[in-house]
């Protein structure tokens, strides 16, 4: 390798240093001094850093998730309780409307909230201008179809299979869109709150310091007469609460964040997949029975998700106990639900294909049923709130402890520094 | 709001349902007097065309009508019906006048449902033992074809290459096709809509006869499921006409003050109810039935209720 001559020349002088004793005291110093500082400019980055990605986990990429559940959700049970209304005929109920307004609210709130989580550009932007646009389309034409339902005239019926059409076709499958990025974010929030890469280097530039400083030590002991040399064996200290209070960051943190992630919000997109299945069956109930006898994709739609959520292993039915036994207790509750309403889904199918429709539907839209499915998104929705909060509570812990670091870290690093410089510069005084 | 545009710019007009009111319903001795179907042998065939026929024509009427609820011919379609105690229909829902759901009650009713209302009664002795499926008018044929249903009833034309999958009734039914416009619309036939967006619905001749109208320029066909779409496409400007049987559009026009009827009828549109070809003696059966309503005045009395208010 050719090798310029300045660089040579400066290489040739550091080699120099090596031969004689206060040479080696300088390159002593000099390297604690650079670690001493490293150390302490990467307590700061790293702290900061993981601090950052806390909270854009728990205060953006979370939230968008539950945001994204949200519109899905309500978009699914909006649906479903247009179709619903269409059953009863004549005059919708007014617990119906009532549903469905607030549906349409929850929507298009958590639809605002999550514009602002979301960056200009990208997949989750353009989903969230999709489904704003298509939200208020999707409001025109029921009112249209209540409008026309209200004179009697048939094409309000029209109006309302449009609207679900937009509703299934275009707007939900934009929700998911959006809930399957908030979920790739939450994932990627992980690693980011992690910050891995900056804490590993921490931790090990204070490895590196601890050793220099020892090594420094020995050497110091055995050249000069003095066994300890009190400047450095402070710095010693320091550097070792500095390291064990680092490590205890890291561990809080990672354990933290594991069980966030574990038991947080890995559940919560469970659970939340559990509700959007759900109410999505209810909906394929409806509109096969509004389709009268042309909603074969709907029936089969039905079994598709019914297969899903009642498989073992599946959003619906799983290990929730072991999370937590009150958890368990309303999954297996809401599981339960879902088995009964399963079962009188079945008496309202053998109905209509036994030609006895207005039975169908009376049973489909009875309070029992109505009963039995609300029972069962309640406990789905107690059961999202649980995990919410343990979500919550695990992110703010994860966080303890980062602030101190971001704060104190370069501060105790700079004394170790400061502390390594005064005591070295003593012995090289006595070259002078 | 696009529409809100529209609409003001328009002037109320009312009576448009006597804009369709020379549709001509059956006339006298060809509804006593149904052609028959003389069994030829089938022609060696192309899959492509259906050959010459007579739409018109259908089976000859059973001689003797069984006595409703009373003991069908043994082994018949009847008999079939008769054990299972209900007659599957196949309709629409969202035709006013011919088949719609009725928004006040949830049911569904109109002239074809009477239609087959009365199949049933004759049957099995009860108008009531009637089953409703709604079937996509492309699956008209193929509903009945796969014994999805007993009958379809949905204003469904007898033609040939229906008639190849498909036995026809008589004709209970003669309609034309003809085209809505928007009341503040110039076209006065449907030749005046060249490069205009026009709907009707797949799988029926209305839409293939769009292709087929003789103007400069073509109007372009739009495509729906159902003839309720069309007027929900119509009524939100995303086309410019619906173009299909006089009947039909009578319904939409009634329901839609800012919406008329305009043009000759322009097609021949024979109703008849489609059955199994497999099985002749329901057609028959059928026949007979229609024949019966005929000639004691049913058939009057329900065109009266659905379809008199549209011919006065």
């Amino acid at each position: 390798m050719v090798t310029r001559p300045e660089t040579a020349g400066l290489l040739t002088r550091v080699r120099g240093l090596r031969h004689t004793s206060p040479g080696r005291l300088k390159l002593l110093l000099a390297t604690l001094l650079t670690l001493g500082l490293l150390a302490g400019l990467v307590a700061a980055v790293a702290g900061q850093s993981a601090r950052a990605g806390t909270h854009d986990l728990g205060g953006r990429a979370q939230p968008l998730l539950i945001e994204a559940e949200t519109i899905y959700s309500a978009l699914a049970d909006a649906d479903t309780t247009a179709a619903q209304g269409f059953l009863e005929g004549g005059l919708e109920p007014a617990t119906l409307t009532e549903r469905y307004d607030d549906d349409l609210q929850r929507a298009s709130t958590a639809l605002t909230s999550a514009a602002r989580r979301t960056p200009a550009e990208g997949a989750a932007a353009d989903a969230v201008r999709t489904l704003s646009a298509g939200l208020a389309e999707y409001s025109a034409l029921v009112a249209t179809a209540r409008a026309n339902n209200r004179q009697g005239l048939p094409v309000g019926a029209s109006y309302l299979s449009e609207a679900s059409n937009l509703n299934r076709e275009t707007l939900q499958p934009q929700a998911r869109a959006l809930f399957r990025t908030a979920q790739g974010e939450v994932g990627d929030g992980y690693g980011a709150a992690g910050a891995a890469g900056w804490m590993s280097l921490l931790l090990l530039l204070l490895a590196g310091l601890l050793v220099a400083l020892l090594l420094t030590q020995r050497y110091l002991s055995r050249h000069t007469h003095r066994t300890f040399n009190v400047p450095l064996v402070a710095a010693t200290v320091v550097t070792l609460g500095l390291t064990v209070g680092a490590l205890a960051v890291v561990v809080n943190q990672q354990n933290h964040l594991g069980l966030a992630e574990q038991e947080g919000s890995g559940p919560v997109a469970s659970i939340a997949e559990s509700r959007i299945l759900a109410l999505q069956a209810r909906g394929d109930e409806a509109l096969t029975l509004a389709a009268r006898g042309s909603g074969a994709a709907y029936e089969s739609d039905f079994d598709a998700v019914t297969s899903r959520l009642t498989a073992g292993g599946g959003p619906l039915v799983n290990e929730y106990a072991r999370l937590d036994p009150q958890l368990g207790t309303l999954m297996g509750r809401a599981a339960n639900s879902y088995r009964a309403y399963v079962a009188t889904h079945d008496q309202v199918r053998a109905f209509d294909d036994n030609g006895e429709y207005d039975r169908a539907v009376d049973l489909a839209i009875a309070p029992t049923t109505t009963q039995t499915f609300e029972s069962l998104r309640s406990d789905l929705n107690f059961a999202l709130e649980d995990r919410k909060a343990f979500f919550n509570d695990q992110i703010g812990q994860a966080a303890g402890g980062l602030g101190p670091l971001t704060v104190l870290g370069p501060l105790l690093a700079l004394l170790i520094a400061g502390l390594a410089y005064v005591g070295l510069r003593a012995r090289l005084e006595e070259y002078r | 709001m696009r529409r809100t545009a529209a609409i003001t710019a328009l002037v109320l007009t009312f009576g448009l349902a006597a804009c369709s009111a020379d549709s001509s319903p059956l006339s006298g001795d060809m509804a006593t007097q149904p052609r028959v179907d003389v069994p030829a042998p089938a022609p060696a065939q192309g899959a492509g065309k259906a050959p010459a026929c007579d739409p018109r024509a259908s089976l000859p009427p059973l001689a003797t009508l069984p006595k409703p609820g009373g003991a069908m011919p043994a082994g018949s379609y009847m008999e079939k019906i008769q054990r299972r105690d209900r007659l599957i229909l196949g309709t629409s829902q969202d035709t006013l006048l011919f088949s719609s759901r009725n928004p006040f009650t949830g049911k569904i009713e109109g002239f074809d449902v009477d239609m087959g209302r009365q199949v049933a009664a004759a049957i099995l002795g009860d108008p009531n033992k009637i089953q409703i499926k709604v079937i996509g008018y492309d699956q008209r044929v193929s509903a009945v074809v796969n014994g999805d249903v007993d009958i379809v009833a949905d204003t469904m034309t007898a033609n040939c290459e229906r008639k190849r999958d498909v036995n026809f009734s008589t004709i209970y039914y003669e309609a034309g096709q003809r085209v809505l416009v928007s009341s503040s619309s110039p076209a006065t036939k449907i030749e005046d809509l060249g490069g205009k967006k026009v709907c009707s619905v797949r799988g029926s001749t209305s839409y293939d006869n769009i292709a087929k109208v003789k103007s400069k320029v073509k109007p372009v066909a739009v495509a729906r499921s159902a003839f309720g779409d069309c007027l929900v496409a119509f009524q939100r400007n995303e086309v410019d006409a619906v173009t299909t049987d006089d009947t039909i559009l009578a319904g939409m026009a009634a329901q839609d003050p800012y919406a008329k009827v305009v043009g000759p009828k322009f097609t021949q549109e024979p109703y008849g109810m489609a059955m199994p070809k497999q099985h002749p003696e329901f057609t028959a059966f059928v026949n007979a039935v229609l024949a019966k309503n005929r000639a004691d005045g049913t058939w009057q009395k329900t065109y009266d209720k659905w379809l008199g208010a549209q011919a006065r």
